[in-house]
């Protein structure tokens, strides 16, 4: 489903480039459940971010369900996140102007959903989440947790094939964490959605089901 | 969608009330400035529209040139209008319009009326509906008047006054005339204004004098350049043994060129002199008054833009995310877009209430009678919505088109880089300032130079001066009764006479034609006004013989003629066999207001026309009981007459209204620049101070000083209105010489001024900016830190 084929990310920093990424190939199968680690700065969340095509790599090849997209426009590739993608944050990244409702519903409204579906679907998720109680609250009235499950919520809300999530625990206590965590293994389990997450705890990692280690951008296991 | 938007577009606008009030209140400002000179125009450009002959209508004017100079005037006599209708198949009717001045009786009463004169077909030709009354026939008896609704009410207390009677002065008698119609107010957009209209009655054949005005009908088919082709063959005919003898007699050397005038243009005409018209306009002004709300709206606007892109930068993470979950581009833009038109709708609306609610005050200020209802229709309501529709275009498609560019990976992950050029926001808030510093700067030489017109030394004393008319071709008896009535009170210290005003007339001097202002008194003008001689001495004073073989002169008529003792010498008046000695010179004085250089001067005693205004100085201590003397001995001397006095200063002052207008309307653009300018700077300095929130906070850790921070907060600002207001010199130096320029007599442009308009505009730039820069630097930097 995923196939990077000898990538290279690096910034010009004055006359020298520096290396982020260097000849990553890795492919990943519909379904897996895979976790990214590595220590800081070793490019783990730059290699997210070109797997979600939120940034492109300056070398290689990108095939994204089968199909080249290591150049699209960025109308195509917003195309792509939109019907085929959803991302997870750290810092869960929800738009605090809107309500939990009204977060989950925005990427329905993107796909163009009419009222009706989108309002079975978010009511199908709130009620997954058992966070029916809390539809109306904005983000700032949640606990970190809550405001992660609505984050999940809104990922998934358009039927993703993968799921992109950057330190989904890393603002959370371990018991919030449990929670996620599991979670994300059922939604691999259950619904046959592939997960990507970039991690720092070997616990979380353990939940997926294989382990991509980088290391000063280069893949060491 | 829509529903989406609209809700995240209000709670943004409730979140953020400071910043939206800001903008809101901005731009309802200048769209009320915009939305008044809107109206200003259409009523500037409906003037007469409402004639429904309005396209054949013509004025006759006519043009007066010789080698040295030409002269184009609005008006025209009395045999022109029949003589054209005579000539030419083309012209349909004439009608000839005096203004003139009568004496009505009401009640017991003698009040001054303004009146007009005007051909029987007035009514017909020109579209003033009567109430009551037959439009062809209400002037044809030669005994008929008509009056408007306000002046029946004046004088009957009803507009059912048809018949009844008024008495009209002429000499020392009374002759009646009866009402035969009652005309509709006169619309305040018509040149031609009336309060009552008599029939025209001059059988004057003189062609070569002008003073009325002459309105042509012309065929529907006819061509008015056409038609005024043909004119000046008719008065060469006509007039050719007056044109013979004015060229024997009176050493006539000008040529008269008849035209016609399309009437639409009579309004906003500058070519032609038109005193005549009651409402004349100028297009200068519509054009100074919309630039200067254009002005105020695009600072509004950039405060809009320059706000919604510094505020775009909290708003970072919510496009980011947007982006991330797959919103397009085009779909921010229109999100953007739609919240910019949100608010502007908002101004929108506060303007229109604004518009009602100012436009009392703006109709003083301009000089207008508006009104909202009057002037609505599609067309203004087609203008309003083009307003509306390219300000929130202009204010908001920049900030929506850079917004809905952000990177989503910087915007989600706070890298935005927003603090470094940012050239866009820089010059934006330095060509604000430059429009504000500018108008200080015009508001600062205004005022100057208003105060320079209005205290400048005349040359004489106009103060406790009261004028009073005793009208044209008062007998000399009754004025000297009236004078030695007014000696018996002590409040009263002299007593003068003059003819009001002065003609300009020429005579030879040297053997040389000059041209001068030509004014007749008495022996206590001079002293009245205490005017000093400069030569000589005064007129009448032991030498009865003055009144009729001496004069005074001026000493610009001195220079003119390079005289330098004119004292015996002549001044031949060869137009009327008449020569007069010059027995004095009078040092130069302002006898017109000071937008006019000194011209010669030459001043009589010849009792041939008598005098029409007494000069009175009173005592200063003592106004009160001088001006009711005044009243009662003028009743008792003139029962016949309207009294009306005025002060010799305050009438004075009256010369420098449209100045003092600009000056209002200029200070009060001056005021709404800089304050709208300010507030936007209020709202960027909260901006760029959250967002240093955290480098504050560390410097004070560091050790900054309270002062340090609150001038490295408000240096940036202080350096663009510093580049502001040098950008602004050359501009406003330039404008404000040229209208200067206009003045024979103003103010020279110190670099003072510049200085003070500056410091004003630094000032005022650093307490906006410290309200904020102030608390920013007093906060505690553990808070600010503890936020990352």
């Amino acid at each position: 489903m995923i196939q990077l084929k000898k990538s290279y990310k690096y910034y010009n920093t004055g006359s020298r480039k520096a290396y982020v990424l260097s000849d990553i190939s890795l492919d990943i199968a519909a379904g897996e459940f895979v976790s990214i680690m590595g220590p800081s700065g070793s490019g783990k969340s730059t290699l997210l971010h070109i797997l979600g095509l939120l940034e492109e790599p300056n070398d290689g090849e990108y095939l994204f369900l089968g199909e080249n997209v290591s150049h699209l426009t960025e109308k195509k590739r917003t195309e792509l996140r939109r019907n085929q993608i959803g991302f997870v944050f750290q810092a869960y990244h929800l738009i605090d102007e809107l309500t939990v409702y009204e977060n989950i519903e925005t990427p329905l409204l993107y796909k163009g959903l009419n009222s009706s579906e989108r309002k079975s679907r978010v009511a199908e998720l709130l009620d997954k989440f058992n966070i029916v109680g809390r539809k109306d609250l904005f983000p700032s009235q949640l606990s970190g947790g809550q405001q992660q499950l609505v984050g999940i919520a809104r990922a998934i809300a358009g039927n993703p094939k993968v799921i992109f999530a950057d330190e989904p625990t890393g603002n959370l206590h371990s018991e919030q964490a449990t929670e996620i965590m599991e979670l994300f293994k059922k939604l691999n389990e259950q619904e046959k959605v592939t997960i990507v997450q970039v991690t720092h705890s070997e616990h979380n990692a353990t939940y997926g089901n294989r382990i991509i280690r980088l290391k000063d951008g280069l893949v060491v296991q | 969608m829509l529903q989406h938007y609209f809700k995240i577009m209000f709670r943004n606008l409730a979140k953020t009330k400071l910043y939206s009030t800001i903008n809101i209140a901005g731009l309802a400002l200048g769209l009320t400035c915009c939305m008044l000179i809107v109206l200003y125009n259409k009523d500037e450009v409906s003037f007469d529209q409402f004639h429904a002959n309005k396209n054949q209508l013509h004025r006759l004017v006519t043009t007066m040139s010789n080698e040295k100079e030409t002269r184009k005037m609005g008006i025209s006599n009395a045999p022109s209008g029949p003589a054209f209708k005579e000539g030419l198949a083309e012209v349909e009717a004439f009608v000839r319009v005096q203004n003139d001045y009568s004496n009505v009786k009401k009640g017991t009463e003698v009040i001054g009326q303004e009146v007009i004169n005007a051909d029987s077909n007035f009514f017909a030709v020109f579209t003033f509906p009567l109430l009551a009354g037959n439009p062809a026939s209400v002037l044809k008896e030669p005994n008929s008047v008509v009056l408007t609704e306000e002046t029946a009410i004046k004088y009957f207390g009803t507009t059912d006054a048809i018949g009844k009677l008024l008495e009209f002065k002429l000499q020392d008698s009374f002759i009646t005339k009866t009402v035969t119609g009652i005309a509709r107010n006169v619309p305040q957009n018509s040149s031609i204004k009336f309060n009552m209209v008599l029939p025209f009655n001059d059988n004057s054949n003189e062609w070569i004098n002008f003073y009325l005005s002459t309105y042509i009908l012309l065929n529907k088919n006819a061509n008015y350049q056409a038609v005024a082709a043909k004119l000046d063959n008719i008065y060469l005919a006509k007039a050719k043994d007056e044109i013979k003898m004015a060229r024997e007699k009176y050493n006539f050397t000008d040529n008269v060129h008849y035209s016609l005038q399309p009437f639409m243009q009579v309004h906003l005409d500058t070519a032609f002199s038109s005193e005549a018209v009651q409402s004349k306009s100028k297009p200068i002004y519509s054009y100074i008054l919309s630039a200067i709300a254009l002005f105020i709206l695009l600072i509004a606007c950039i405060n809009f833009i320059n706000l919604k892109l510094a505020h775009s930068l909290q708003r970072a993470k919510e496009i980011g995310v947007r982006k991330v979950i797959g919103g397009q581009r085009r779909q921010l833009i229109w999100q953007f877009l739609g919240e910019s038109f949100l608010l502007s709708s908002l101004a929108f609306i506060l303007a229109i209430i604004l518009t009602l609610l100012v436009l009392p005050v703006f109709n003083t200020l301009a000089n207008k009678q508006l009104s909202f209802i009057a002037l609505l229709d599609s067309k203004l309501i087609l203008a309003y919505i083009l307003l509306f529709f390219t300000t929130s275009m202009v204010a908001g498609f920049y900030p929506a088109f850079v917004v809905s560019g952000f990177n989503p990976l910087q915007s989600i992950y706070n890298r935005h880089r927003f603090t470094g050029k940012n050239y866009l926001t820089k010059g934006l808030v330095i060509f604000q300032f430059s429009l504000a510093t500018f108008l200080i700067i015009t508001t600062v030489l205004v005022y100057a130079q208003f105060d320079f017109l209005t205290h400048k030394s005349l040359g004489y004393n106009d103060s406790n001066v009261v004028l009073v008319d005793v009208g044209r071709g008062t007998a000399a008896e009754k004025i000297n009764r009236f004078k030695s009535e007014l000696a018996q009170q002590p409040a009263i210290k002299l007593v003068a006479g003059s003819n009001s005003g002065f003609n300009v007339t020429i005579a030879k001097a040297e053997g040389k034609e000059i041209e001068f202002a030509y004014k007749r008194m008495d022996e206590k003008y001079l002293k009245t006004l205490e005017i000093p001689l400069v030569k000589g001495r005064n007129l009448l004073e032991g030498f009865p013989g003055d009144s009729t073989q001496s004069a005074i002169i001026n000493e610009t008529f001195a220079k003119q003629v390079g005289w330098n003792d004119p004292i015996g010498k002549q001044v031949d008046f060869f137009w009327d066999n008449r020569k007069v000695t010059i027995v004095g010179v009078v040092k130069d004085y302002h006898f017109e207001a000071l937008q006019t250089k000194i011209t010669p001067m030459l001043l009589v005693a010849h009792p041939k026309y008598g005098i029409g205004q007494m000069l009175i100085k009173v005592d200063s201590n003592n106004t009160a009981t001088a001006v009711k003397f005044i009243e009662s001995s003028f009743k008792k001397s003139f029962p016949l007459q309207p009294y009306s006095y005025a002060f010799m200063d305050v009438e004075n002052k009256n010369n420098y209204k449209e100045e003092a207008k600009w000056k209002e309307i200029i200070s009060f653009a001056a005021f709404l620049s800089i304050f709208i300018s300010c507030i936007g700077l209020f709202g960027l300095s909260i901006l760029s101070t959250e967002k240093r929130t955290k480098e504050i906070g560390i410097r004070k850790v560091l050790g900054a000083s309270v002062q340090s921070v609150v001038s490295l907060l408000s240096s940036n600002f202080l350096q663009l209105v510093m580049v502001a207001f040098v950008i602004a010199i050359p501009f406003a130096w330039y404008a404000n010489d040229l209208w200067l320029k206009n003045f024979p007599y103003r103010i020279g442009i110190s670099w003072q001024v510049f200085v003070t308009a500056g410091l004003c505009m630094m000032l005022l730039a650093f307490v906006t900016i410290s309200f904020q820069s102030i608390r920013a630097a007093l906060m505690n930097p553990v808070k600010s830190l503890k936020a990352e």
